[in-house]
């Protein structure tokens, strides 16, 4: 198949097999078999399917996995190879993102559903923004594009206490 | 063994006293197990030469290898149990919490059943098999090392005695010893005399006395043990329950009737050429669209809704005129009540002056963050497995056996984690997994059920909105001395699965009623009379058996009726110019209650003065600042709550700025994971207090998106500040919930410290805040 979609996913180029019309959180999912996404709504209207597309944080629920075609796409699974890359790396040494040891540092989840959205909207903020302030990461979570970050569990005070931990050590 | 027995075990359980029995010598291996002796199971012994084999009736296992394996039918809801449970077992047996691995909520590997609603309904069973297994090891240990029990002591699973030590696991090496323990009761069954329609909800209770560790010596209790899910939940190893994939599963997803009470008059058709591999499955009222592949399901189910045709249903009172219905409601008498009604009318009409009003709040939802999923497969015997997130699996087990109509042992159900759902599956219902067994039944093959968001929000149980009308009479000294209460709401016990009552199967038949919730903080009030009024669901007669189910959710029947309770008792202190807190403490002999409050009123920096504020307008001008507070007593804990909030009257919207919340559990298990139940308890409760709303039309509940269901976002969350107190002499209390029920009382206080309007419902929202305000501007 010439025309057969490729999306670089976590570092590895992918050939899809699904309709190009299929979003790319079904994809990841029952293709590519990422769990780290996950449905809440379909409609992008609460983050818990959030990937990072070249770096920026998009809904996977509604972006059709043609739109992400030779593009690199980061769910949390890949989040310990962008930090290796980061530092230069190729692969990852098998060190989590330093969100993702935050996350654990701080006791985050409570179900845990949404924080796989959470993760990653956290680590492009910290990419774009080294030192967010408690009122910028509230705003990152809930002003941005194209809905705020839901958390029915109300983890929202750890959140905001990991991510200030993951700059921390991103920083030094 | 010295165990005490209560006088109501019957003489012919005496036989079921803990017994230590050896089962054989091994060449290799070797374990101890706790399994229960209980004339329903029996105690079947696991055959000797298996010795790492499953037991149903094995409720702990110690292991030569060192592995010590709990396994409990209660689950991880969230909230930490994962992680206090072992920290209970281990310090009853003088262990590390990380060398116990939990096995939770397998109906086919746990055997205890009963609900996962607080640490406090699964940690006494805990406590006690952790306990006569400790008791047992000493006196294995005893024999071994010839030193009489009492000179025995232990640390980290190794027993010393003088110079001699010996471990656990050599206590055990090459040998089979079953431990058994009397346990009574049983697990859920569908039982139609019960209020809900299940009896055994708490599941099997392991009886007697075992002596216990006392509190005050406890080392591992009161640490802040980590959840042990967190680093796979963090790296994305943990198998959620939408993650559960078989061979040949079909994708399906629902396509629900037009309205709560709609029949269906026609399916619609797929065209073939665009979905070639979907297929229509519809059982009387039923309908679902099955496919191999997940996006065909979704897009033929979307298309398939728009041409299949239902019939018109108007039998809801609409959600603008709920409080006019539930008042034109014919109540019955009471089903509950508590107090004398003759003492305390007689009381208020003695009184110097009354405070009365009527509180209210409409329909709200559980709102998981993931909408139900379910995988089920039927086998070809008629056997069924399950995959669910239901916080009571035996439970569930019963329901989906009274509904294929088979035994309970031809079903079991695997737990699996998934999006918190906050007390709605307690009984065992209202989840994806009735769908998902109709659906495997009738295709032969293994289905998976997700729910969409509009499929949860609209068809899914939700807490029952209610009226209460409540008053108290003050005496010449501004003091209370009598109480009235009267609580209006439809029944919250409906635990019916949804697509067993569309598709016209069997379900529970829970009954009508409800129960007085609140524990009485102000025994200086002489007298009171608490009263509840339950009604049917409404629209409980709609065609299709399913009208606006009912069901409990978080800190159930104390969230509303300690809302009604605090608010009152906030207006009385205002009426009569006294500050709150003084108001409170003047109505309380109970000292844990006092000492909580004086402790968060001193991190909240309460300043005494009544409300409404002298000088609400801050250095802004246009906005109004006000503060309130709130206390609840509930299940052996002190909870107590200070909002500090700022009104913007021009646009009607409420920012709580500051929220201080402070909790006395008893013996706090763990302090960290306390803090988060609290933080995030704090933001269920503000998000109650100002957001949440569940709308509904004559026929269908309307508000199925996070935009029309809105619920609380990280910016609009305070600064919260937690305050603990923990007590070795009280026992365990609960505190994984109960947090949420402590915002709405406080800052509807706030709200009137900062405007001198007095808010008698819930939520906030700044529609009603603007309409509250225009009242005012009105009256004046």
């Amino acid at each position: 198949m010439a025309d057969q979609l490729t999306t670089n996913v976590n570092g590895h180029d992918r050939a899809i097999t699904s309709a190009p019309e299929t979003p790319l959180l079904y994809v990841l999912r029952n293709e590519l078999r990422l769990s780290g996404p996950r449905y809440g709504c379909g409609l992008a209207q609460c983050g818990a399917c959030a990937v990072l597309v070249d770096g920026a944080e998009v809904r996977s629920c509604i972006t059709p996995i043609a739109a992400t075609a030779g593009k690199k796409v980061t769910t949390l699974e890949g989040l310990p190879l962008l930090w290796a890359q980061s530092k230069g790396a190729t692969a990852d040494g098998g060190t989590l993102h330093p969100v993702q040891q935050a996350w654990i540092d701080e006791q985050v989840p409570q179900c845990g559903y949404c924080q796989s959205g959470m993760m990653i909207a956290a680590a492009e903020l910290l990419a774009t923004n080294p030192s967010p302030s408690v009122a910028q990461i509230k705003d990152a979570y809930t002003n941005k594009p194209p809905s705020p970050h839901l958390c029915r569990c109300g983890t929202y005070a750890a959140i905001i206490r990991a991510v200030q931990r993951a700059s921390m050590t991103m920083k030094s | 063994m010295n165990v005490t027995l209560p006088s109501s075990i019957p003489t012919s359980s005496r036989a079921l006293l803990p017994r230590l029995t050896r089962r054989g010598f091994l060449q290799s291996g070797g374990a101890l197990i706790v399994s229960l002796a209980t004339p329903r199971l029996g105690a079947q012994a696991p055959q000797a030469s298996s010795s790492r084999s499953i037991s149903i009736a094995s409720w702990l296992e110690l292991r030569d290898d060192g592995a010590i394996i709990v396994r409990t039918g209660r689950t991880e809801i969230g909230t930490g149990m994962s992680g206090f449970y072992p920290q209970i077992i281990a310090e009853e047996l003088c262990v590390r919490p990380d060398t116990i691995r939990l096995i939770m909520g397998d109906t086919d590997r746990t055997p205890d059943g009963g609900y996962s609603a607080g640490f406090l309904s699964g940690a006494d069973n805990l406590r006690k098999v952790g306990a006569y297994t400790y008791q047992a090891l000493l006196r294995l240990a005893s024999k071994k090392l010839r030193a009489p029990v009492d000179s025995l002591t232990v640390e980290d699973g190794i027993v010393s005695s003088n110079e001699q030590k010996i471990s656990y696991t050599d206590l055990v090496r090459n040998q089979r010893l079953d431990l058994t323990i009397p346990v009574s009761g049983g697990t859920a069954s569908v039982d139609p005399k019960s209020w809900n329609g299940l009896s055994g909800l708490d599941g099997l209770v392991v009886l007697g006395n075992p002596p216990t560790r006392p509190m005050s010596k406890y080392k591992i209790v009161g640490t802040s043990n980590p959840m042990p899910g967190i680093p796979d939940k963090v790296t994305g190893r943990t198998q959620w329950t939408c993650d559960v994939t078989l061979p040949n599963m079909l994708h399906a997803r629902m396509v629900r009737p037009a309205t709560l009470g709609s029949t269906l008059l026609s399916v619609g058709t797929l065209d073939k050429t665009i979905f070639p591999n979907a297929q229509v499955i519809v059982k009387k009222n039923l309908v679902a669209v099955v496919s191999p592949n997940e996006w065909e399901a979704v897009s033929a189910s979307q298309t398939l809704a728009a041409n299949t045709r239902w019939t018109n249903w108007a039998g809801l009172p609409t959600s603008d005129k709920l409080t006019e219905a539930l008042r034109s409601h014919k109540w019955a008498t009471p089903p509950e009540g508590k107090g004398s009604t003759e003492e305390t009318v007689a009381a208020l009409s003695a009184s110097a002056r009354q405070v009365s009003a009527t509180y209210e709040q409409p329909f709200i939802k559980h709102a998981p963050i993931g909408p139900f999923v379910a995988v089920a497969d039927v086998h070809a015997d008629g056997s069924v497995t399950v995959w669910s997130h239901s916080a009571n699996s035996q439970g569930l087990r019963a329901q989906i056996a009274n509904t294929l109509s088979i035994s309970v042992e031809k079903v079991v159900v695997r737990w699996l984690d998934h999006a918190g759902q906050f007390g709605r599956t307690t009984f065992g219902g209202d989840g994806a997994e009735g769908d998902a067994v109709i659906l495997s039944q009738i295709t032969g093959k293994p289905v998976r059920v997700q729910w969409t968001l509009q499929d949860d929000l609209a068809w899914s149980a939700s807490s029952p909105g209610w009226v209460e009308d409540i008053a108290c009479g003050l005496d010449a000294n501004n003091h209370i001395t009598a109480l009235k209460s009267s609580f209006y709401s439809p029944q919250s016990n409906d635990a019916r699965i949804v697509g067993a009552i569309l598709a016209g199967m069997p379900t529970l038949q829970p009954k009508p009623g409800y129960w007085v919730a609140t524990e009485w903080a102000y025994d200086r009030i002489a007298h009171r009379r608490e009263e509840v009024y339950g009604m049917p669901n409404l629209g409980d007669d709609s065609p299709n058996g399913v009208g606006m189910r009912g069901i409990i959710m978080r800190t159930p029947g104390q969230r509303q009726q300690n809302f009604a309770l605090e608010s009152l008792l906030n207006e009385a202190a205002a009426a009569t110019g006294t500050d709150p807190i003084a108001f409170r403490i003047r109505h309380t002999s109970d000292q844990r209650l006092i000492d909580l409050i004086h402790a968060t009123a001193k991190a909240a920096e309460w300043q005494p003065r009544p409300s409404p504020n002298p000088n609400p307008r801050g250095t802004e001008g246009n906005q109004l600042h006000g503060r309130g507070m709130c206390l609840m007593v509930r299940q052996n804990a002190c909870w107590a709550g200070i909002a500090e909030i700022i009104v913007t009257p021009s646009t009607g919207v409420i920012q709580v700025t500051r929220f201080t919340i402070g909790a006395d559990p008893g013996k706090i298990i763990n302090p960290r994971q306390l803090e988060r139940c609290m933080l995030s308890g704090v933001v269920m409760g503000i998000s109650e207090a100002l957001k949440e709303e569940t709308t509904f039309d004559t026929g269908k509940i309307t508000s199925t998106l996070w935009t029309s269901y809105k619920i609380l976002t990280m910016a609009e969350m305070p600064e919260i500040k937690t305050v603990q107190i923990s007590r070795d002499d009280k026992g365990y209390g609960g505190g994984s919930e109960a947090a949420n029920a402590v915002c709405p009382p406080a800052i509807a206080a706030a709200f009137h410290d900062a405007t001198g309007i007095h808010s008698r419902r819930i939520p906030l929202t700044p529609a009603y805040v603007t309409r509250l305000l225009q009242i005012r501007r009105t009256a004046s």
